[in-house]
Formats: structure tokens, sequence, C-alpha cells
């Protein structure tokens, strides 16, 4: 594991279990030990039941862990319950499906409502809803609209700008792409990169996307039975790609190919996991033999 | 965190009273519920007692789980039992300090009243809610009313509608509970403030709430005519229910119970 | 042809914009065909109106010969059409399994042992025989789905839809519902009709229609659709991986032809890329 040169949360020793004590207790997460770099995108990938939505709810401070610390630039958020209040609006969290949380009249005022909670002036609130827009490409016009009234997808950028709007320094967001087609991913997925580069945030995926976290994330977190399976790189990830196809998690289809291809004595690659990565490497093999 | 309340859970099992016909169970209950509330001499009330312990300990639920039933009522109990110890005037005073007073009267009340609530709890519990399957006591229910609808009462709608509220209420605490976390995670704050405040902090949740209950509403009925749903009319049921000597045993011990906690009204303990 | 939609256009209300424009479609009997497009395209509706859910703006459509604007035929037409729909909760009406599953059996007027059988088998077809017994509200959502598509095979409809039946579950749980759909085909000869915008899935159809703007814009084998690169992505969709690395590896001026989905193929072409690159340039240097 990378410890991290420059970390903006760390979990040290973090545990958390439901139902302690009870016939049903349950270890969601098992002494883990994480840095998340600051100002890069970390894909975060598991199986279902893996740790991850609960990791998610741990960063923002709504879930507090059974044991263990998680520090934010440093500090306990759990140090007293005033700081715990303030980390939901450094750490943004976005939870899977989040159209459900609108409920303003107007997307504007919706966009607002984190704003609004944080106390702000009318005029920053303004700004900042102006800006989130901007980010998740929602018209003036759509802003005055009801939330009820707009499509799935526009819901979809509404809630992440309701997050965004808060201007957190860390924005975590459990699948935000779930259920949208290959356009409305990319403008997603694209905006949030988009998004992190000019406001020099950080920013955590939770994908069971294997493709889409190949093509955004800089660095990769497994989690397994709610433990840390492999932190690093993509290109170290990857580099290890046979262990994740063996565990079970999807790999891309590309990556399948070259493990494949690697078996067959063809080409010796495994840390490919792009389809660019895999055109220039076998571009590359040809011509090595001088054609 | 709201899903550990046990109120109307139903607890599968092989006991006795698992296996009764639902229809025979809620007019059991009805006659239960009928002595309970009838009995009024303290052997009376002994005996309701006596009956409700023994139909816990015939469904062979856990303990703590009948326990569990009971706890939210405990803030009730001790407020009637209160009431009852100080304002109920008798003629056997058993502490007098003042202005308060404390008769036999009044002790012996609070005692019944608490455990009346006791009983009336745990036995429809027992009788109904933790040994009937929601589906069977919606069926029960719709077939112990068909007779009304030849007075045209919608007793098919009703049944539905139970059917599908039961269903969907652990989805929709589900969902509340996610709604919860998200407009917690952008700042609101169900605990400080005033009242306005906080009844304010509601609409966050309720709103969110009623449109996709709504949206669930449309989806489930267009998948119901998906699936040939036409109303009651012509509707066959998979689980047929068959009748056994056991049920009449059921419904005579109670009525003679019944009976016996009248007869029993005449007596009276003297402590 | 079993389905047949002819000169088919729908708009939803008052909306001036067609949601559906002048589309001609059959869908064979025994068939497995996916509709694609991107969110808007029509594909849902394009669905619900040749199960007979929807009636046509203008047009016709048929199912077994019945006309779905006919309201004496939409019964029947009902009976031999099922749709699993997107949403796992919102299809399920009872809380234990076998319950759901009996609902459409039970409202045909079906004789209770007769329906007792039918979920036993259905059950065991989708592979959830053990969950009979089980509360609904704690299946996986795979499971859930599973669930909801015994409901439909107990009306033993001729004919069953999935409207983006995988869009909401993980990548296990979407595994599991295709090789259901296959299941179908294969083992019961249904004639099966997905709409998704997963490129896995519809690979593994016989046939794939792709709509665009409420038109159909492509209509063929897996193969024959997706080797068009370029089309693919003018209609806001993607191509498998390994057919966009042949795509790339083809703008090098090799020969490398699109008409390839899965990961073996691939593996395979690759190589004998390489094996008659080497022979080729072993012949090169040794003439």
């Amino acid at each position: 594991m990378t410890k991290s040169q420059n970390s903006v949360i760390t979990l040290e020793n973090v545990t958390v279990k439901y139902g302690a004590g009870t016939p049903f207790e349950r270890v969601a997460l098992d002494g883990v030990n994480i840095s998340f770099p600051k100002n890069k995108i970390t894909g975060i990938i598991g199986h279902t039941g893996s740790g991850k939505s609960t990791l998610a709810t741990l960063l923002n401070g709504l879930l507090k862990p059974t044991a263990g610390v998680i520090r934010l630039e440093g500090e306990d958020i759990h140090r007293d319950k005033e700081f715990t209040n303030k980390i939901r609006f450094q750490v943004g969290l976005v939870f899977q499906y989040p159209e459900y949380q609108l409920f303003e009249e107007t997307l504007e005022r919706d966009i607002g409502f984190g704003p609004r909670n944080m106390g702000l002036s009318d005029d920053e609130i303004a700004r900042r809803v102006e800006k989130a827009a901007e980010f998740t490409g929602l018209d003036a016009y759509t802003l005055k609209s009801s939330p009820f009234e707009i499509s799935g997808g526009q819901k979809r950028r509404a809630a992440i700008a309701g997050v965004i709007a808060m201007e957190p320094s860390v924005l975590v967001l459990d699948e935000p792409a779930a259920g949208l087609d290959p356009m409305g991913k990319e403008e997603i997925l694209g905006g949030l990169c988009d998004y992190k580069k000019k406001t020099l945030s950080t920013l955590l995926l939770i994908s069971h996307n294997m493709e889409d976290i190949a093509k955004y994330a800089d660095y990769i977190l497994v989690l397994k039975e709610g433990k840390v399976f492999k932190f690093g790189s993509v290109a170290e990830i990857f580099s290890e790609a046979d262990d994740l196809f063996n565990s079970s998690l999807d790999v891309p289809q590309i990556t399948k190919l070259f493990i494949e291809l690697k078996k067959r004595n063809v080409i010796d690659r495994t840390d490919i996991y792009t389809v660019g990565y895999g055109a220039r490497a076998i571009l590359a093999k040809l011509g090595e033999s001088g054609l | 965190m709201i899903k550990d309340i046990t109120i109307g859970q139903f607890f599968p099992g092989d006991s006795v009273l698992h296996k009764a016909d639902p229809r025979f169970k809620i007019i059991a209950l009805i006659i239960f519920l009928t002595m309970t509330l009838a009995a009024e001499s303290t052997v009376a009330f002994l005996a309701v007692l006596f009956l409700t312990l023994a139909l816990a300990a015939l469904s062979k639920i856990n303990p703590k789980v009948l326990f569990k039933s009971v706890r939210p009522l405990f803030f009730i109990l001790i407020f009637t039992a209160v009431i009852n110890l100080f304002f109920v005037k008798g003629e056997t005073p058993l502490f007098k300090w003042s202005f308060i007073a404390i008769y036999k009267e009044g002790v012996i009340n609070a005692v019944v009243m608490a455990f009346r609530l006791v009983c009336l709890v745990l036995g429809t519990s027992v009788l109904l809610s933790y040994t009937t399957s929601p589906l069977d006591m919606t069926d029960a229910l719709e077939r112990l009313l068909s007779p009304l609808k030849y007075l045209k009462a919608p007793v098919h709608e009703f049944s539905m509608m139970m059917t599908i509220a039961l269903r969907f209420i652990p989805t929709l605490v589900e969902e509340t509970d996610k709604i919860i976390s998200a407009q917690k995670a952008r700042g609101v704050s169900f605990d400080t403030g005033g009242l306005i405040k906080r009844v304010k902090a509601l609409i966050p949740i309720l709103i969110p709430l009623f449109y996709s209950a709504i949206r669930r509403a449309y989806e489930l009925a267009e998948a119901m005519e998906c699936r040939l749903y036409r109303g009651g009319e012509g509707r066959t049921r998979m689980k047929v229910l068959n009748v056994k000597a056991g049920d009449f045993i059921m419904i005579g011990v109670m009525l003679l119970a019944c009976a016996g906690v009248f007869y029993l009204n005449n007596f009276e303990l003297n402590i | 042809m079993f389905i047949n939609a002819k000169g088919l256009w729908f708009s939803y209300g008052e909306s001036p914009r067609p949601a559906i424009k002048n589309i001609d479609l059959g869908i064979e009997k025994g068939s497995f065909t996916a509709i694609i497009g991107h969110n808007g395209s029509g594909k849902s509706t394009l669905a619900k109106l040749l199960a007979g859910l929807l009636i046509p703006t203008e047009g016709v459509v048929t199912v077994a010969g019945k006309d779905t604007k006919n309201e004496s035929e939409q019964f029947e037409i009902r009976k031999l059409c099922g749709m699993v729909f997107q949403n796992p909760d919102n299809q399920i009406v009872a809380s234990v399994v076998e319950e759901d599953v009996a609902f459409a059996p039970e409202n045909l007027g079906v004789p209770p042992a007769e329906i007792r059988k039918r979920v036993d088998d259905v059950l065991a077809a989708v592979g959830m025989e053990e969950y009979a017994k089980h509360s609904t509200y704690k299946l996986s959502g795979g499971q859930k789905q599973r669930v909801a598509i015994a409901g439909i095979l107990a009306m033993e409809p001729d004919c069953i839809f999935f409207d983006e039946a995988t869009s909401m579950l993980d990548p296990a749980g979407q595994r599991d519902i295709v090789a259901a759909m296959k299941k179908l085909k294969e083992e019961k000869g249904m004639t099966v009709v997905t709409i998704t915008h997963h490129m896995n899935e519809a690979v593994e159809a016989d046939r794939v229609v792709v709509l665009n703007h409420g038109e159909i814009y492509a209509d063929g084998t897996p193969v024959q659709v997706f080797s068009d690169v370029r089309n693919i992505k003018r209609a806001k969709l993607n191509v498998p991986q390994v057919t966009e690395l042949m795509y790339e590896l083809g703008k090098s001026g090799r020969q490398c032809p699109t008409d390839v989905l899965h990961t073996m193929e691939a593996a395979d072409r690759i190589e004998r890329l390489f094996k008659t690159h080497d022979k080729e340039s072993k012949q090169r240097y040794n003439p």
C-alpha cells in the first residue's frame, strides 16, 4: 500500500460492526488502514458486501466506526460533535440513485439546500448554485424547473450539483453513473473529472464498473470481505490483473483479452486496461519485428 | 434503526398457533379481547392472565421477542399505574402523607390495568401478528368479510390494499433511512432546534418519500396489469385453507374461557 | 411474425415531438432480440407498444395476429406477452416469494392445485426453488428479478420482454438475468425481447435493433451491427472493447476486420495476426 505522499483522508485500524453483541452481528469493515491521496481520483471497487457503502458513510462522519480513527487533514473527525457536524460540508457524499433527495420547488432552491444549511449569505449561496449548475451542465431554464418535471438524467445532475454546491474538498460518489446509458455516463464522469481539475478537490468513486474506473481513476482501492485487498495506482493494480480476475472481480474486457493473450504466449502485457493502451501495445510489438 | 420495531412482524414457526386456520384465529382473538376487557374481578382477571401466558407458551416464540413487544408500552403502563395509585379512592388506605393517599383498591387497580394492557398486546401478538404471515392475515380477513360483498362492500380491494401495504412497509422504511442519510449529508439536523425547526426538517424527508411512493404505485399498477390483474372477480387463491378439528377446539376453548371469565366476575379475592 | 408493427407512430399525450417515428418491425417467434439505443431513443416506448401495453397513435401492432388497438383482444394479448420491468422492487406484490409468483395464475382463476404446480415449476426454472417461502424484501436485486421472471412464466406467455431489467443490478445480477434470458429462449422456445444499453447483454441476442431518436437506425445480427463501429458511436452507443480494439488496429492500415465481439474470438484473431505477421517477416528476411 502506498503510504501516501499527500493524503487528505486516512482510516487508521477502522472496524465497523453492525448489530454488535446480537446474533446478527456482522463485520462490515475489519481493521482497515487506508490513505486517500489528495487531489486525485481514487476508484473504490469490490463485490456487493465488501464494505464499499459502509466506507462511504464513514468518510463524511455519518457513521461512527466501532473502532479506529478517521482523519481529515490529520484531524480526528469524531473529536467532538460540532466538528463532526461540519465534516459533512467538507466531505460531500452522493449516494446511489441520488435523484430521490430532490424536494424543493425549483432546482435552484434544491441545489442551494446544502449551502443554506451551512448558514451562508444569500449572495454566496447564489454564486455557489450557479457554479455547481455550470459544472453539472444544467442551464438557467432547467434551474427554474421543478425537480419533478425534469428527466432522470437531469435529476441525477441536480442531485450531484446539490452536493458540489457545498464546495467540499473531498467528494465521495457511490456509483454516480448507475443506470445511465453510455453517453450519460461519459457526461457525468467526465464532468466530475473536470470539476476535480478545476477545484483541486479529491474524488472518491465507488463503482462496479471496472471499465469506467480504469478510464477515469488515478488510484484504485480494492475491498474484499471488509478488508483492503489492494491499493495502488491504476497501473500498479492492473499489472496484477490476474489477481483481480481470480477474485471474480469484473475486469475490463480488454484486460481479459490480454490475460488470455499472455496465456497463449502471444504478448506479455497484463497491465492493459484501456483500448488505447491495448492497441498501442499490440502495434508496438508488431513494430518490433520490423514491420 | 427503525428496523428494530417488532410490532406487527411475523416470526415463522411450527407451533399449534402457527398452524391454526387464520380465520379462526381472528375469531378467537375477538373472543379473547372481549374477555380481557370484560374481566372485572381479580379472580376473573387472573384467569385471563393465565390464559395469555398459556397462549404465549403455545406459540413457542422466544420470550425475549415477546418482551420486546411489550416494552413500548412501559411508558403507558407506568403512567396508568401512577394515575391509579394516586387518584383512585377506595376504602382501605395504605399510606397517607399530607394530601397524598394511596388506597389498596388503587394499588390493585393499577396492577390490573397495567396487566390488562399487557394481556391485550401480548395476546394479539401471539394469537395473530407473530404467528400469522401478513398474507394469511389479509387473506383470512378477506374470506371472513366476503359475505359483505353482497352489500357491495369493496372487500377484495381492501384486502389487496392491505397486502400491498404490508409488503411495502420494510421497503419504505429502508427508503426513509436512505433519504434521511442523504439529507443529513447535506447538512440537515433532526435533533436540534425548536419545535418549528424540527417539523420543517421533516419536509426534505416527506416530500421525496411521497413522490417515490406514488411513483412506485404507478409502476406496480403497470406490473400488476401486465400480470393480468383485473380486480377480484374470478380470482382463485393458491393457498387453500383447510379447517381442521383443532381449529374448532380452539374456538371451543376460547368460548368456554370467555364464559368462565363472566362467571368468575362474580367472585372476588379477599386480600 | 409473432409480433408485427407497421407504420408505427407514437406521441405521449399532447407532446408535439413523436417518441416513435414510422417504424416497421417484425419479431419472429422463438427469437431473441435486443433493442438498444441511447436514453430517449424510444426503446422502452417501443417495447411497450410491441407488448400491447401502449396503443399506437398511428399505425398497427399485431401480436399473434391480434390488433393491440382492439379492446376486446387486449386481455388475450396480455396473456401472450409478459414484461419484466427495470425496478426490481416495484413489480413485487407479495411479501413471500411463492405468493408473488402465484399472482398471475390467481388472476386467471387457475385452480389451486394447478397454481401450486406452476409455481413450483417456474421457481425451479429460474433457480429460486429454495427461496419459495422466503420474504421478498430480503432478496438481492438479481434474485428479485428472477422472481419477477418466474411470476411472468407462471402465466405461461409465449413472449417475454425485459425493459432495462438489468439496469439496476450489479454485474453478478446482470449475468444471472442474461443467462436466464438465453435459457428461456433455448430451453423453453420463448420469444425474448430485451431493451438495454448494456453491450455485453446485446451481444448475446440473435438480433440487435438499434434505435436513434425514435427511428430504426440499424438492424441485424450482433456482429453485423457492432462491427460498424463508427455508425454505433454516432448513435451515442458503445461497442465491446475488443471490437473497438480491432477498429483501432485497423486504423493503422492493417487487415483488422471488426466482426469480433467476444474475448476468445478476439484472442484468436490477434494470435493469428501475430502468426501471419511473423510468417511475413520471416518470408521477408528469408526469401
